[in-house]
């Protein structure tokens, strides 16, 4: 194994490759930072190009625009409060805010060393659990799947619990969007008004740039001023502080990485779902939970050490079974498929030193594009110093392109606008976007899942609790419900004693 | 004013387009996929669309577009309603989209009025089984004595229906568990135990077959070259010969007769084409070319096959 890394890593830095994975990296900074477009978009539009490029090649431009994309992504996330891509939309939470108080710049430093160490950590997990992938993938089975996605959404539901009722009514909602569509377990069309538009669901990458991205740019034109409220106070320097946050919290890096490896590596529930998660459980885990959204530094570290650490995970399902870990594996496959290899049993065995080439790709990647965004954070940061009057046309109309490129579907613009609309309301109303957002994405698989388990189980809900996997995550969401008691008993016991509290 | 001048512009523009016979092609053309990137169909369709753009006339360019959505329906109207002048065709999942045409759903296209260009191939049917399972054959299946069950992706989906059909002509008491994603999805159910058999369609299934984590009991849409595992004629079904996947290509109703017949030449020589064919060999995929008249037969044969099972389909 290591030699066959070793000349992996020397097959990358040709000078050839080295072009391609830089190329990869451009594109995928680009395609990362403009809302809608993402590393599925971009992908799918160099597909066809890797046609006719060696296997090297091709997977190092692969590798590189997987590797970026999340460092764009979150750029136009921390400055627009629009993600870039739907992992990224995380890191609006706490990045947005500080990108108001004029502290863009250390978001960005802090997105530029989390994410790279995030990929860093994915790709030693990977290497460590490649022999016994495929025995990870096959522990998942229908029940798990509903397991993991009320895991997901308990989660998620209990960190949002300053407004619960709100957090609750934001979260059904959610799950009834999710339900929209073509029901593909008994085969009914439901919700969609006799529309072909909505018979495959409601897509998510069009509704996350319309929840946060046209949301905050409705409110930007209504309330007016700039983006960082006070433009004396914009640090343009604060980078540095950013990196050494980041080094100073490592557990939360840690933590981060190993939410984005583990929940990147189940299908069906992805990126986006991995970066919120490691937000939530760092978000319940401080000592003042309440600070979290309104700029903290935190808030930033640990959605961004997932977010390159899932594409490791992601890459398991995918090599091992053929099924895609998130959406922009699913284009990578069709890369796969077109050089003759085939997902499998057999690939890690034929194909290792081009896999190993091409995790290679995506570390050194993360890195490379970390070092561009710093470079650029000065011009970056002078972004929220732009009226309102004049961004936010601007950013509505490159959105709804990069919404329309997806899949040339112009109802996706439709859906994004409407979606924006409710977003804006939510944020004037003070309801949390995060439960939508969770119950949107988890709400299908939540359902798959369970009605499968009930086919197999014929009915019998013992079939949540067969096999060890499942004891587990039963196990993990009791747990996580008793512990979001704990601050309210807490806070009991200190009212019973008052002497001691104060 | 700029305005009826855009106007006068655009019909002068379309006069123009539609007084020249000229050559075919004179500008680029796109083979719509119904499907995302990355699948079975749009592989073939990428690897086949360099050798389909060599052996036009002329040196327009071959542009391959996925329009995914509503199970293939979006791409097979998408298709269908373009303009009859060769520069839009596409591929077509059969019986995938003709399922819903003869469910009586509410689609806008008729497969009997595409214009059929060729057809890229077929993909048989496996009929298997987990590879630890002690079941042998069909026989065990049925000796099982109890209510079998199968994988599937959706109700309506190709591989749903030839369970019904297969079952339903074979006698066994089944169900079906439903909603995998994809081949993929329900291959890994099968491995991990969730039912005792899947239809799973070879291509999807080869690289299983032979790492022994599924092994087949029978196949049906060709004929089986090994005494352990059955074919329809084995078992006496011979009528379910036929049941396959077609990838078959075609273009708008009403395309005049001779840009048909260049499409369909450039297209077979590209299935014969020399860098194809190694793709082929490399990747161990195979095509089954048939040209434009054979392409329609079969399509007529088909939709009269699946006819005949019409409750079956949902």
């Amino acid at each position: 194994m290591p030699e066959l890394l070793l000349s992996a890593a020397q097959g990358l830095l040709a000078p050839g490759t080295l072009v391609f994975l830089f190329g990869g990296v451009v594109v995928g900074l680009v395609f990362g930072v403009i809302p809608g477009l993402g590393g599925t978009t971009a992908l799918a539009l160099l597909l066809p190009l890797t046609y006719g490029m060696e296997v090297g090649h091709a997977f190092a431009m692969a590798g590189g625009i997987m590797g970026a994309i999340a460092m764009g992504g979150s750029i136009s996330a921390i400055l627009l409060n629009a993600p870039g891509t739907g992992p990224s939309a995380a890191t609006c939470l706490d990045g947005h805010p500080l990108a108001k108080q004029g502290r863009a710049a250390d978001a960005i430093g802090a997105v530029a060393t989390a994410s790279p160490l995030g990929g860093l950590f994915g790709v030693l997990t990977f290497l460590i659990v490649l022999p016994v992938a495929r025995d990870i993938v096959l522990l998942f089975g229908p029940p798990e799947f509903f397991l993991v996605a009320v895991f997901g959404i308990v989660t998620v539901a209990i960190s949002a619990s300053a407004n619960l009722l709100r957090g609750l009514i934001a979260g059904g909602v959610g799950l009834m969007l999710s339900f929209v569509g073509y029901d593909t377990v008994h085969g009914g069309i439901r919700f969609t008004f006799g529309s072909d538009y909505l018979w495959d669901g409601i897509p998510l990458i069009p509704s996350l740039v319309g929840l946060f991205g046209m949301a905050e740019m409705i409110r930007l034109s209504i309330e007016g001023g700039t983006v960082a409220a006070d433009a004396g106070a914009v640090r343009l320097d604060g980078v540095w502080s950013g990196i050494r946050a980041t080094l100073k919290h490592w557990k939360i890096v840690i933590r981060g990485s190993i939410t984005g490896t583990l929940i990147g590596a189940i299908p069906g529930v992805g990126g986006t779902v991995a970066t919120f998660i490691a937000y939530s459980t760092t978000k319940k885990a401080d000592r003042d939970p309440q600070s979290f959204g309104t700029g903290r530094i935190e808030g930033i570290i640990a959605p961004e050490s997932a977010n390159n650490a899932k594409d490791s995970g992601a890459l398991m399902p995918t090599l091992a079974f053929g099924i895609p870990g998130s959406a922009e594996m699913a284009v990578f496959l069709g890369i796969l498929m077109l050089h003759g290899m085939q997902p499998g049993p057999t690939i890690f065995a034929e194909h290792q030193q081009d896999i190993y080439g091409l995790i290679l790709a995506i570390t050194l990647s993360a890195v490379l594009a970390s070092v561009i965004g710093i470079s650029f954070v000065r011009w970056l940061a002078a972004i929220t110093l732009v009226k309102g009057q004049i961004l936010a046309p601007v950013v509505i109309a490159v959105s709804l392109v990069g919404v329309y490129a997806i899949n040339l579907e112009p109802g996706d613009m439709v859906l994004a606008s409407v979606i924006g609309v409710l977003g804006y309301l939510m944020l004037r109303f003070d309801y949390p976007r995060l439960p939508l957002v969770i119950a949107l994405i988890l709400g299908e698989t939540a359902e798959r899942g369970f009605q499968q388990s009930m086919m197999i189980g014929q009915g019998s809900w013992s079939i949540f609790f067969q096999s060890t996997t499942s004891i587990v995550l039963v196990a993990l969401i009791v747990l996580s419900l008793c512990w979001s008691f704990v601050p309210y008993l807490r806070h009991r016991l200190a009212e019973r004693e008052p002497t001691e509290a104060s | 004013m700029s305005f009826v001048r855009a106007v006068a512009l655009v019909l002068v523009l379309a006069l123009v387009g539609c007084g020249e016979p000229a050559e075919y092609p004179a500008k680029d053309i796109t083979i719509v996929i119904p499907m995302n990137s990355g699948g079975g169909f749009d592989t073939y369709v990428r690897a086949l669309a360099p050798g389909f753009e060599q052996h036009l006339p002329g040196d327009a360019n071959v542009l391959p577009k996925n329009l995914p959505g509503a199970g293939g329906r979006r791409g097979a109207t998408e298709i269908f309603r373009s303009r009859p002048d060769g520069y839009t065709i596409g591929i077509f999942n059969m019986p995938g989209v003709l399922i819903p045409q003869l469910q009586g759903m509410p689609i806008s296209y008729e497969l009997s009025r595409v214009t059929w260009l060729a057809t890229l191939g077929y993909d048989p049917y496996v009929y298997a089984v987990k590879g630890d399972s002690p079941l042998r054959s069909i026989e065990d299946v049925r000796a099982l004595g109890r209510t079998v069950t199968y994988g599937a992706t959706g109700p309506g989906s190709t591989q749903f229906v030839a369970t019904n059909i297969i079952n339903a002509r074979l006698g066994i008491p089944y169900d079906v568990i439903t909603g995998y994603e994809g081949s993929a999805g329900y291959l890994l159910g099968l491995i991990r135990g969730d039912f005792d058999v899947a239809m799973i369609s070879f291509s999807a299934a080869r690289t299983y077959l032979d790492s022994g984590d599924i092994r087949a009991l029978a196949v049906f849409g060709t004929e089986s070259d090994t005494p352990d595992i059955a074919d329809a004629y084995d078992l006496g079904v011979p009528e379910l010969a036929e049941l396959r996947v077609v990838r078959v290509m075609g273009a708008p109703p009403d395309l005049p007769p001779d840009i048909r017949a260049t499409i369909e030449a450039a297209l077979l020589a590209a299935m014969d084409d020399a860098n194809f064919r190694q793709w082929l060999e490399s990747t161990g995929n195979e095509v089954h070319p048939a040209n434009a008249v054979d392409t329609a037969v079969a399509v007529t044969k088909m939709t009269e096959f699946y006819d005949q099972f019409k409750d079956l389909l949902d």
